[in-house]
């Protein structure tokens, strides 16, 4: 990996004064994805140094959830991946669930993995609308991505009242029920999607120069990603079968029949990572349409007891978000508030890797590597 | 000085100065509506007339950003070399403009006024194009280096790596023309091919036209070799630290170039002002030079609205490993499939030619007996007296025509001239799929397992 | 790198198609002109920004109905003020996870809807550069008087000032919320029926326990008086 500072060791022997081209790559970059900062250090375009510098968005979140009421911090969880403020929300209510004993009703079981499925697909969608962006391309595929998500965050909008930041789940259900009508308009936009997939897949998925530009870039061997905590579709990518729909089961995902796609784990390229999110997203229209098939009516959200004080008690919930494992670590102490509060954001731990990937590539890999890792600043930063 | 040539003068580089500008404008707004519906968005559509909500689809649109640009701040960073900071952007375009002049337009008015209608009427056209459009890549590097800025230096050592790369597989596929007509004369390899004899219907002018039409993407920055202005990688490139009108110079350099390039595009492979309905209105000359420029941009503009940018090394590997190894094939293909037909069908056009002066010249005797005329003999003779003339697409017409009637002698030029052609794609497409096997990558598809 | 593999001209194909079909099929479209707004409610010139300070725009309509943005008082029909809902509890103002609420209450009680004395607010201001649109207070709010709005355009050429909200300025009629929300505002007014019909009931079997309780506790007493008197 480190071999290309070779060539310039080699003229520094040769007695020839040269020095590394020092670039400070953010955090006004506009490939970094939010206000990421790359340190790199170049010989020629080849990536010798490289150090990821973030923090500019932290808004101390956990410091803030541990001063006010459990339900107070349910909208800032919409704000750590702004793009997945839905499963966002399950994690933190999951966590909050294990804390008192509260029954989901089926119906509420239902519609989050609704909201979860396509949650997924916005993000995935939009992820490899802005790889290829990264890859330079002109977005277009950024542009079709985007009206897919929009037709989403309406359906989010018509369940949640806002498009983003829904803030829609609740401990024990979620908010309110979705409005006469959504969900024939999910089923049909879920009857749409593949149509779009096909098209979006005969743009990209054999366009050479993206064939070539990914694949071979940014290796991530199977063991490095297990050591370095990686989770979500890198994780598969690099030939692990994890996800945690599968592994823990939770909500009703036990209850679906679908398929988790990873690799063989001999490259974990970039083209890998982009293919598993392709096929991911094939795999949550199949779950949704068993989901708008099956869903009962009924109540959307248990029995709740209006303060919120639960028994003093450590849990630790976790789905599978779209970027990776979200957990969310709480500690009560009995009171209104948690004593201590904490996420696993996978966009922070999928990014330590970007060192070991980057290195000995050119500059322009550095940059597709890290929009292959699908970063959120909001996650990273907190 | 006299009137006449000051005349001449205004006459030549008046309507450049005009007319090309003002397409750069009409082009902007064509790529921004363009890229717009290629990504499903509408574009301009609001700046229309000022000061009134009509919108003329957004064609007020090029108005509006000079207004802005000139307006504009004009940024110097604190850093920079101020001289060259400020002579980079006309630098660009000078080049740019001048090589306009060597493109053979024969503007309407030109025939009634002056029969000089082109600035620069030298033999030696076609290097001096490649000579001075050479000169863009020293002003991009004047840019990049003095800027001061480490973007603007990546931006500007792409430039000049890249453009240095693809000029050679540019000039290479311009050659297998010069070797046709026998000249660089713009005016005359535009001459060569009136009557649709344009040098993209040959089987070397096809490989060469997409050499050539690859090379001009690099050399003008175009997507999917827009290296040095890579967005994603390099913020701007040479001009991050410009703005203002500095920034519009460099647009507009850009454009003119493109202009320029497919210009010569068109006047080397795609028949310049060949058109139809040439013979009733000449003037129809100019129009259809500048449609087939247009052309050439738009399939620019669709490949910008489809394709990712390729990497720097990629880049080089792809100008030296595969485009300069096929153009210089394709010259010696061309030359080859040149002597080859030469050789047959000329000889026997000439047959076909002899045998109708054949009678004359043995006319002493007084018993000789005219030859019986074989079926498609005048037209057979009409295709050889065209293929003498160099004029393929007639030649063909004719013994394709006498071939109908059963003409032996055409039925073997046809089944030679085709036969050579398809060979000569064949071989190309072989040439170009071995070089291809030799310098690719694994990249290809891949399958991908499913956990249940 | 390949260049003969066909997957380019694939892609072309796709953009072709796009760039043909976008001029044919509005769905194709990814923006689209707002279709809920009447051209003529479009601010079409500058002048109709607001200039004064403090000042916003005030008259837009909702953009569908769901969406949320900002909170909003609710009153019932009347005056304003002699029927707003809220009775300055103060609980959302404790509940806001921004804390972009402050709220002083009353010092005297004054009639609400009902003809219940009740204090009010008198001063309710939100702060929309710090409000984020949570939704929190409208669900901790015991008395339904607040509840979210749907409009958007905010701006404000002060931005001290004109970014905080007034009482006056939130307070909107319960039929204005019936035009913006007409589902949820359904949903609050029978729940608010609902809610008042069960406390009734319940003040009813209260104040008849209480009743029963008493006559038992005066039998009791009776019955203990009774039984002192034979004593």
């Amino acid at each position: 990996m480190i071999t290309a500072a070779l060539n310039y060791e080699l003229l520094q022997q040769e007695g020839l004064e040269t020095s590394l081209l020092e670039i400070s790559m953010g955090p006004h970059h506009p490939s970094t994805h939010g206000v990421f900062r790359m340190d790199v250090k170049l010989d020629g375009e080849t990536v010798v140094e490289l150090r990821p510098v973030f923090g500019y968005l932290h808004r101390n979140h956990e410091k803030l959830a541990e001063n006010m009421t459990y339900l107070s911090s349910m909208p800032f969880t919409d704000r750590l991946d702004y793009f997945n403020s839905m499963t966002n929300n399950w994690a933190y209510a999951l966590a909050a669930e294990k804390l008192i004993e509260v029954e989901v009703p089926e119906r509420a079981e239902y519609l989050r993995v609704i909201m979860a499925e396509l949650t997924r697909l916005v993000n995935h969608v939009t992820l490899v609308g802005f790889f290829i962006n990264d890859l330079g391309a002109l977005g277009t595929p950024l542009m079709y991505a985007f009206r897919e998500r929009e037709k989403i965050l309406d359906l989010f909008e018509q369940a949640s009242g806002a498009r983003m930041m829904c803030n829609y789940f609740r401990f024990g259900g979620l908010r309110n029920d979705v409005p006469e009508g959504w969900l024939d308009r999910t089923r049909e936009l879920v009857d749409r999607f593949p149509a779009f997939l096909d098209e979006y897949e005969q743009l990209l998925c054999e366009n050479e120069i993206i064939l070539s530009r990914t694949q071979g870039v940014g290796n991530l061997s199977r063991e490095l990603a297990i050591n370095a905590g990686v989770t979500g579709p890198m994780l598969r990518a690099s030939g692990v079968n994890y996800d945690l729909r599968k592994v823990d089961a939770y909500g009703i995902y036990d209850r679906f029949k679908f398929r988790v796609p990873y690799t063989d784990g001999d490259t974990g390229d970039c083209y890998d990572r982009f293919m598993i999110r392709m096929l991911e997203m094939r795999e949550s229209v199949a779950i949704l349409k068993q989901a708008l098939a099956d869903i009962p009516e009924g109540d959307i959200i248990g029995k709740v007891s209006k303060v919120f004080k639960p028994k003093p008690a450590e849990v630790y919930g976790r789905i599978e978000g779209p970027k990776g494992e979200l957990g969310f670590y709480l500690i009560a102490d009995g009171t209104t508030k948690p004593y201590r509060y904490r996420v696993r954001p996978p966009s922070l731990i999928n990014l330590t890797v970007l060192r070991d990937m980057c290195l000995g590539g050119k500059i322009a890999d550095a940059v597709i590597i890290l929009g292959s890792i699908d970063i959120v600043l909001g996650e990273v930063d907190r | 000085m006299s009137f006449e040539l000051i005349k001449d003068i205004l006459l030549a580089t008046v309507p450049l100065l005009v007319i090309f500008p003002s397409l750069f404008a009409f082009t902007t707004w064509m790529e921004r509506k363009a890229l717009a519906r290629i990504q499903n968005r509408i574009g301009p559509n609001k700046t229309g007339i000022p000061c009134t909500r009509i919108g003329l689809f957004g064609l007020g649109q090029p108005a509006a950003d000079g207004i802005k640009m000139i307006f504009k701040e004009d940024i110097v960073p604190r850093g920079a070399d101020k001289l060259f900071h400020l002579l980079a952007p006309i630098l660009a375009l000078i080049p740019a403009m001048l090589i306009l002049c060597f493109l053979p337009l024969e503007f309407p008015w030109g025939k009634f006024i002056s029969g000089k209608v082109q600035a620069f009427m030298l033999d030696s056209a076609v290097i001096f194009f490649f000579a001075i459009s050479g000169l863009a890549t020293l002003a991009i590097f004047m840019a990049g280096w003095a800027s001061r800025n480490k973007y603007s230096l990546l931006g500007g050592m792409r430039a000049v790596a890249q453009m240095v790369s693809y000029e050679i597989p540019l000039l290479l596929s311009a050659v297998v023309v010069v070797m046709m007509v026998g000249s660089l004369n713009a005016k005359e390899i535009a001459d060569a091919q009136t009557g649709f004899n344009w040098f993209v219907f040959t089987p070397w002018g096809l490989a060469a036209f997409v050499i050539f039409f690859i090379a001009a993407l690099a050399e003008t920055n175009r997507s999917p070799f827009d290296l040095p202005e890579a967005e994603s990688e390099i913020i701007a490139g040479y001009f991050t630290e410009y703005s203002g009108f500095k920034f519009a110079l460099f647009f507009l350099g850009e454009y003119i170039a493109m202009f320029a390039i497919s210009g010569l595009a068109v006047t080397l492979f795609l028949g310049a002002g060949d058109g139809p309905f040439l013979t009733s209105a000449p003037w129809l000359s100019v129009v259809w030079f500048i449609a087939k420029i247009f052309g050439l941009i738009a399939v620019m503009i669709w490949l910008r609205g489809t394709l990712p940018r390729l990497r720097v090394d990629q880049l080089m590997a792809f100008a030296w490993k595969f485009l300069l190894p096929l153009s210089i094939f394709n010259i010696l293909l061309a030359g080859l499939t040149h002597f080859a037909l030469d050789a047959r069908v000329a000889a026997t056009s000439d047959a076909i030619l002899y045998s109708i002066h054949a009678p004359h010249t043995h006319s002493g005797e007084a018993n000789h007996e005219h030859p019986k005329p074989v079926a498609g003999q005048k037209e057979a003779v009409m295709g050889a007296l065209h293929y003498t003339d160099k004029n393929w697409m007639g030649a063909m017409k004719w013994f394709s025509k006498a071939a109908l009637k059963g003409h032996a002698q055409s039925r073997s030029i046809l089944g030679w001239g085709f036969g050579i052609w398809a060979m000569s794609l064949i071989v190309l497409y072989v040439m170009a799929k071995g070089l291809d096997n030799v310098s690719r990558s694994t990249a290809k598809p891949r399958e991908y397992l499913y956990a249940e | 790198m390949s260049i003969l593999g066909g997957g380019i001209f694939k892609g072309m194909a796709v953009t072709l198609r796009n760039f043909i079909g976008s001029y044919f099929y509005k769905e194709r479209l990814t923006t689209n002109d707002y279709e809920w707004r009447a051209k003529d409610k479009l601010p079409q010139s500058i002048g109709d920004y607001p200039k004064e300070e403090g000042e916003q725009l005030r008259d837009t309509t909702t953009v569908n109905h769901y969406s949320r943005n900002f909170p909003m008082l609710l009153h019932d029909t009347g005056e304003p003020m002699d029927t707003i809902r809220c009775v300055a509890c103060q609980i959302c103002e404790r509940e806001c996870p921004p804390q972009c609420i402050y709220i002083e209450k009353s010092t005297e009680k004054k009639e609400n809807a009902d003809g219940k004395p009740q204090f009010y607010p008198a001063k309710f201001d939100i702060d929309v550069s710090v409000c984020m649109s949570c939704q929190i207070c409208v669900e901790v709010c015991p008395f339904d008087a607040i509840v979210m709005n749907s409009q958007f355009e905010l701006s404000t050429p002060n931005r001290f000032g004109g970014l905080l909200v007034r009482r006056d300025d939130l307070l909107k009629s319960n039929d204005y919320y019936h035009k913006i929300h007409p589902q949820e505002a359904a949903a609050r007014d029978q729940k608010m029926v609902a809610d008042k019909a069960a406390k009734e009931a319940k003040k009813k079997a209260a104040a008849e326990k209480a009743k029963a309780a008493a006559e038992a506790r005066a039998a009791a007493a009776a019955e203990a008086e009774a039984k002192e008197d034979t004593e």
